[in-house]
């Protein structure tokens, strides 16, 4: 192995072994899991929630059965009709909650029992049904067959011929894209700033004095940053994977809708933005000598991440073809979060991402260089926080 | 052989090294004293790379150091650090890795090193599970666990009990014997007079004296011990060749500007005027003594130390 390079695979196999191996990262992924296993039951409980209703019907409000149970169906209710001996026993039934409603009377007046107030989507099939009633009872009185006029109206309707026609798996793209940048900045957060805590130990315990003697400080750096960024990677891997089978299982996502462009775009952008924002968090972190003050440097960062991140994330919603969302999604520091979400939607012009990766790339060997100087000129002073006058001015002087 | 030449460093308007000079030959204990704040740490943190001179060179066996034969001195920083919540043994092995060795000789001087200094059953525990003086062992562990060549230590006695001191010394006079130049800093003058080969005494950021402790002794005025019981006050201050005169050791120490036999004579002459003599020679001043005197005489005292920057 080359000379230069075995030290930053040691620290890298360090940094990994002592994280992997750590309760905060198996209790932290079993968590995020946890919660991600019920939200995915929530999610199937509600979309399998199909409303469901049982009305009965009590004297000459029988004739509306048919028409109840054909018109249940338009408004996306399952409804079983039940026939009442008689209106006292309905009515005592729709009080115990054995019935949603009763139905009595008049086929086309009917009364409606119900215990307080009746369901919207119940009662829109309620009316439905009687005006059915009325409508086949005055073509009848005027000799039409309704049933010629049903099938007359079912063969109506417009042709409709979109320019763009509508992506039929528009929904799973959004939730993969959604899914795919709250990971990234989940991740990009939960390790930068580990990477952050890493910088600050080692400063806390001067045992970064006894590593510098042997490596570089860049050597330590980029060892850092790729070890927990496997690391961060792993975890990403694991929660992507999860996530996706939960999906699958659940009958949310079908293969297809990019499910492999998607991971590898969500895979690579989430390397480049580690890279970029691991290395701002360590230059910070290298600023300050005690675990307590590593709070006062992060928050600017990490709250610029987290603005950025809400902003996007409710263009990505509301409006995923918008100028405000395509600037966010080229702007460097934002790109790693957006542009894998703006692909999986399939609204990000391969010329944009072309842009955006460049700009990102450019962007992060600045930044590397700035960082690592920045970390190199005061990872060994300790005491008082450095400002970044003074990291930024020794290596000048 | 390690040399330490011309080397100055600065932080902002302080002067840490003002030209800081010294050899450590190869197999030879050399002793670092100095004041807090003289340049010691600051000297030793120079040659591992650690900070960067200003100006000035230090060179391993003639050749300036770099990345690669920086990795051949074993250190003992005065800030002691190690990884707290990694086990010794890992952290050993990790710490030897880094230096370049192959994972199977970091292994093996991970278990020699903790098996010598008595730690071998605290291999599989966390360091921060050690006691103090345990994981000092582990720190003195950490700077021999790579087989260096050179072994630089700041402080390396501070806060160690009588039996571990005894241990570092032997360790250290092992590696002399083996060759290396061991240098060393130390507040404890008698542990350093009685250990190393030679000393150099640092102020103000310059090395002051260098030699073996006899060759400072000789370099500092010599002194007399008389014991003349009838002697009255003042009784050799007008002799010739005599600098100065004070009571102790129930005697008098008599200064010598110039240690000549004809001085000699005429302080013995004088002494045997008064009545007998009990007791006639040469002081050997300890070394604290003669650190003293050296500090003393090259003007005043060492600057504050800079924030952040111990020396």
């Amino acid at each position: 192995m080359n000379g230069a390079l075995r030290p930053v695979a040691l620290i890298a196999r360090r940094e990994f072994a002592s994280r992997v191996k750590g309760r905060a990262f198996i209790v932290g992924t079993l968590v995020v899991l946890l919660l991600l296993g019920v939200y995915a039951a929530v999610v199937a409980t509600l979309a399998s929630g199909e409303d469901t209703a049982r009305v009965g019907v009590a004297g000459p409000a029988v004739a509306l059965t048919g028409p109840l149970e054909r018109a249940a169906p338009t408004e996306g209710l399952t409804l079983t009709v039940v026939p009442q001996p008689d209106v006292a026993a309905g009515e005592a039934a729709v009080r115990a909650g054995d019935l949603d409603a009763l139905v009595a009377g008049d086929p086309i007046r009917p009364r409606v029992s119900v215990e307080s107030e009746p369901d919207a989507a119940l009662e829109r099939v309620i009316v439905d049904a009687t005006s059915a009633v009325a409508r086949d009872a005055y073509l009848t009185g005027r000799g039409v067959d309704p049933a010629g006029l049903d099938a007359a109206v079912a063969e109506s309707g417009p042709v409709v011929v979109s320019a763009e026609p509508p992506d039929p798996q528009a929904g799973q793209r959004l939730g993969l894209g959604l899914a795919g940048a709250f990971l990234l900045f989940f991740s990009i957060q939960t390790y930068g700033a580990m990477v952050a805590q890493g910088v600050v130990e080692e400063k806390a315990s001067r045992v970064v004095e006894i590593v510098l003697s042997s490596v570089r400080p860049w050597q330590l750096l980029l060892g850092k940053v790729l070890g927990l960024g496997a690391v961060g990677l792993l975890q990403l891997v694991v929660l992507g994977g999860a996530g996706l089978a939960v999906a699958g299982a659940a009958g949310v996502l079908s293969g297809g809708a990019g499910l492999v462009s998607t991971v590898v775009s969500v895979v690579v952008w989430y390397l480049l933005g580690f890279a970029l924002y691991a290395t701002v968090f360590a230059a910070a972190g290298s600023l300050v000598s005690r675990q307590e003050d590593t709070q006062s440097v992060l928050s600017p960062i990490t709250i610029t991440v987290l603005l950025g991140f809400v902003v996007g994330f409710n263009l990505l919603t509301s409006d995923p073809r918008g100028t405000a969302i395509t600037v966010i999604s080229l702007l460097p520091p934002f790109s790693p979060l957006f542009m894998p979400a703006r692909i999986a939607l399939g609204v990000a012009p391969v010329g944009q991402v072309v842009l955006a990766f460049a700009l990102t790339i450019t962007f992060t060997a600045v930044v590397l260089a700035l960082g690592g100087r920045i970390y190199a000129n005061s990872v060994l002073r300790t005491g008082a926080r450095v400002s970044l006058r003074e990291a930024w001015g020794r290596a000048r002087s | 052989m390690l040399e330490i030449d011309g080397v100055s460093k600065r932080f902002g308007s302080t002067v840490a090294l003002d030209g800081m000079s010294l050899t450590v030959r190869p197999g030879e204990l050399y002793g670092f004293v100095g004041a807090n704040g003289a340049g010691k740490t600051t000297t030793m943190r120079i040659a591992l790379g650690v900070l960067a001179a200003d100006a000035g060179e230090v060179r391993l066996d003639g050749r300036p150091l770099d990345a690669a034969s920086r990795r051949r001195i074993g250190y003992m920083p005065e800030e002691r650090g190690l990884y707290p919540r990694m086990a010794v043994g890992t952290q050993l092995r990790y710490l030897a890795e880094l230096r370049g060795r192959s994972a199977a000789d970091a292994r093996a001087a991970a278990d020699r090193w903790t098996e010598r200094l008595g730690i071998a059953d605290r291999r599989g525990d966390e360091v921060q599970r050690l006691s103090l003086g345990n994981q000092q062992r582990v720190q003195l562990a950490a700077a021999l666990v790579a087989d260096p060549d050179v072994l630089v230590l700041d402080e390396p006695f501070s806060g160690l009990d009588p039996l571990a001191v005894d241990v570092m010394s032997e360790v250290l006079r092992e590696r002399r014997d083996a060759g290396a130049p061991v240098v060393f800093s130390s507040h404890q003058l008698e542990l350093v007079e009685r250990l190393c080969d030679r000393v150099g005494i640092v102020r103000a950021g310059r090395a002051v004296a260098e030699g073996t402790v006899e060759e400072l002794r000789d370099a500092s005025a010599p002194e007399l011990l008389v014991v003349a019981p009838h002697a009255p006050p003042g009784w050799a201050d007008a002799l010739p060749g005599v600098a100065g005169t004070r009571a102790a050791h129930e005697g008098t120490v008599v200064t010598l500007a110039d240690p000549s036999d004809a001085t000699l004579t005429a302080v013995l002459d004088a002494a045997r005027r008064t009545g007998p003599v009990l007791e006639f020679r040469r002081l050997r001043p300890p070394l604290a003594e003669i650190y003293r005197d050296t500090v003393a005489s090259t003007g005043t005292p060492a600057p504050p130390e800079a924030p952040g920057a111990a020396a």
